[in-house]
């Protein structure tokens, strides 16, 4: 029983391939025409160079060819998977014919306008055949009797007899789309796939270019964390270490001059002394927070919604460590966000989520506030964003006016 | 003397005025910005301006910046930079138009509260105020030079405290030797570093730190 249902369901989606085949097909029917028609024009482009006046057609030759391909690349994009297009055809006739994406679109025009048009013209007769010849007993009788026969004028049709057979045959067409449709699609569209998508070596020159920028960016943010952490400590705790040695001295000589005066000066320093501690410890917890270190991240977040002035609940599911750098990044991105919260959102609650998908990182805060914050340069939003970059991660932020803001991080873990 | 300071950090300038006037100075303003503190120059003409490097709004050389106009304002104002660290460098540029009535040191000496003094006064008297820390690292420096190496330890030590911009009393006190002696050691520098001997204090600091600096004269 389970079989049998299971072998209509498959008739049903055999049928579906076969439709969704028929619609390729004529997709890929259009592109010939426009690909034929590409090839025509270079063609004309070509003969017209010999009596000197297509050297002007020649620089519109590459870009009605990056057209038709374009459409392609749309084309088998909606259909499965996308092609991603090429950089802009480069200016000047001899660099796009330097071009190998330029020369990649040129093989391809050449093939779909020849083999992929035949290809089209065969899937789009087949099923025109299965419909003309099963359906040939309903309107046999309306033809002359001398033209009276199947499709392909193999078997003259003289009564109704003959007009089943046909129908026969016109179910032996349906049997053949059925069987060769879908591969005739995947046929036609295959150089397209490998022609027109990125070749693997332009795919990895992106790539490293995209990681030398966020590497940069990477750098970058290192740098400006160094000279922040500079600054604190010298304009902060420094100062304060050495006002102590000023009061100190100060005390020493009002030892020897009225020690009564002296006791107000050493308490004095002792206040700076404390101020220093103090500063040295905060300074000590933006580089690198202990808790993080010396306990884990669920409990040095939990630790960061506590100290919210906002009600904040902290959701973290991730049994492992990450590598310390990702977790210190998720570390800064969720202080950061909580500090925006109480300072700008006005909103009563407050959420933060983690969770592990796969080989990445992934937090989310959630507030009730007022929204519409926006990662403009010089915001702690934007130091977000950058730090999130320089890992290679995501970041989404969502905060319509009235809110509620959801700001989404991603980050790969690194291990 | 009458002083003008400006310190960003309160507690930093409210503790330099303490023991200032503990000294029985005269802290005539303290001041937070560099445009205050031009303000005051021009309000108060004081002797001296004790000038942070680092102040708003970008704390990065205001100090300087400021002080520049100030003496351009004033000339003849005595001015002493202080910084929580120094480049020799950030000095030779400071010192490039001369010595006379410079000071540049480290925000701690001031807790040496004699020697700060000292320094103070000297800058103020028209003499020179570099941080030791400054001429050791200027004394650091790898050169192709010998003749540095020729100087005894007792003359490297007078070298040092004369780019300081001490003068022959004040070597002799901390080296507890005689004057007469320290005035021997520096001939036998000037001589074995051919360099023209001086007595004028601030002519000689210039002389020994354009020396050090290996731009020798």
């Amino acid at each position: 029983m389970a079989t049998h249902e299971a072998r209509r369901w498959d008739v049903v989606g055999r049928l579906r391939t076969t439709v969704d085949a028929i619609e390729h097909l004529v997709g890929g029917l259009g592109t010939a025409v426009l690909a034929l028609a590409a090839l025509l024009w270079t063609a004309v482009t070509a003969v017209s160079c010999l009596v000197g006046v297509g050297v002007f057609l020649l620089p519109t030759v590459p870009r009605v060819v990056r057209a038709v391909a374009d459409r392609e690349r749309g084309r088998l994009s909606r259909w499965d998977g996308e092609v991603v297009g090429p950089e802009p055809v480069p200016a000047g006739f001899r660099a796009a014919v330097r071009d190998p994406a330029v020369r990649r679109e040129v093989g391809w025009v050449g093939c779909h306008a020849t083999a992929g048009f035949a290809v089209s013209l065969l899937g789009v007769s087949l099923p025109l055949y299965a419909v003309t010849d099963g359906t040939f007993p309903l309107w046999w009788y309306l033809l002359p009797p001398a033209e009276a026969s199947d499709t392909l004028h193999l078997l003259p049709v003289r009564g109704p007899g003959d007009a089943f057979l046909v129908s026969l045959m016109g179910l032996g067409w349906l049997i053949v789309v059925v069987a060769v449709l879908p591969a005739l699609a995947r046929a036609q569209a295959w150089p397209g796939r490998h022609l027109l998508s990125p070749d693997p070596g332009t795919d990895l020159a992106l790539r490293v270019a995209h990681l030398t920028a966020t590497r940069a960016a990477a750098l970058d943010a290192h740098t400006t964390e160094l000279r922040r952490i500079e600054r604190s400590l010298h304009d902060g705790t420094q100062n304060r270490m050495v006002a102590v040695t000023v009061l100190l001295g100060a005390a020493r000589r009002a030892l020897a001059r009225d020690p009564a005066s002296a006791a107000a000066v050493l308490d004095r320093a002792q206040d700076a002394a404390e101020q220093a501690l103090t500063e040295l410890r905060a300074v000590v917890r933006t580089i690198l927070p202990p808790v993080l270190t010396d306990r884990s991240l669920p409990d040095a977040l939990t630790a960061l919604a506590t100290a919210c002035p906002v009600a904040c609940q902290v959701d973290a599911d991730v049994p492992d460590r990450c590598a310390a750098s990702v977790e210190a990044t998720v570390y800064f991105v969720v202080a950061e966000a909580l500090t925006n919260i109480a300072r700008h959102s006005g909103a009563r609650h407050a959420a933060v989520s983690l969770r592990r998908q796969n080989d990445q990182l992934c937090v989310e805060i959630t507030d009730d506030g007022k929204g519409g914050a926006a990662a403009v340069a010089g915001s702690g939003l934007a130091g977000i964003r950058r730090r999130v970059e320089a890992h290679d991660g995501a970041f989404a932020l969502a905060s319509p006016s009235g809110g509620p803001t959801t700001l989404t991080v991603s980050v790969p873990c690194g291990l | 003397m009458r002083i003008v300071i400006a310190e960003d950090d309160s507690l930093l300038r409210e503790g330099l005025a303490l023991l200032l006037r503990a000294e029985s100075l005269d802290v005539v303003a303290t001041t937070s910005n560099p445009e205050d503190f031009l303000v005051s120059v021009g309000e108060h003409r004081p002797d001296v301006a004790i000038v942070d490097v680092r102040m708003p709004p970008t704390h990065t050389d205001e100090g300087i910046v400021a002080a520049v106009e100030a003496r351009k304002r004033q000339p003849g104002l005595a001015v002493l930079v202080l910084s929580a660290y120094v480049e020799q460098a950030f000095a030779t540029d400071l010192l490039a138009s001369g010595s006379a009535r410079l000071g540049y040191l480290l925000k701690e000496r001031v807790g040496r509260v004699q020697e700060f003094l000292d320094a103070l006064h000297r800058v103020a008297g028209g003499g020179t105020a570099i941080d030791p820390e400054v001429v050791a690292q200027l004394l650091a420096q790898n050169r192709p030079d010998t003749r540095l190496s020729r100087l005894t330890p007792r003359e490297h030590d007078v070298l040092a405290l004369m780019a300081e911009g001490l003068g022959n009393t004040a070597i002799a006190e901390r080296l507890v030797v005689t004057e007469g002696a320290v005035s021997k050691h520096i001939r036998s520098i000037f001589a074995k570093l051919d360099l023209a001997p001086d007595d004028q204090a601030d002519r000689r600091v210039t002389a020994v730190l354009h020396y050090l600096e290996g731009g020798r004269r």
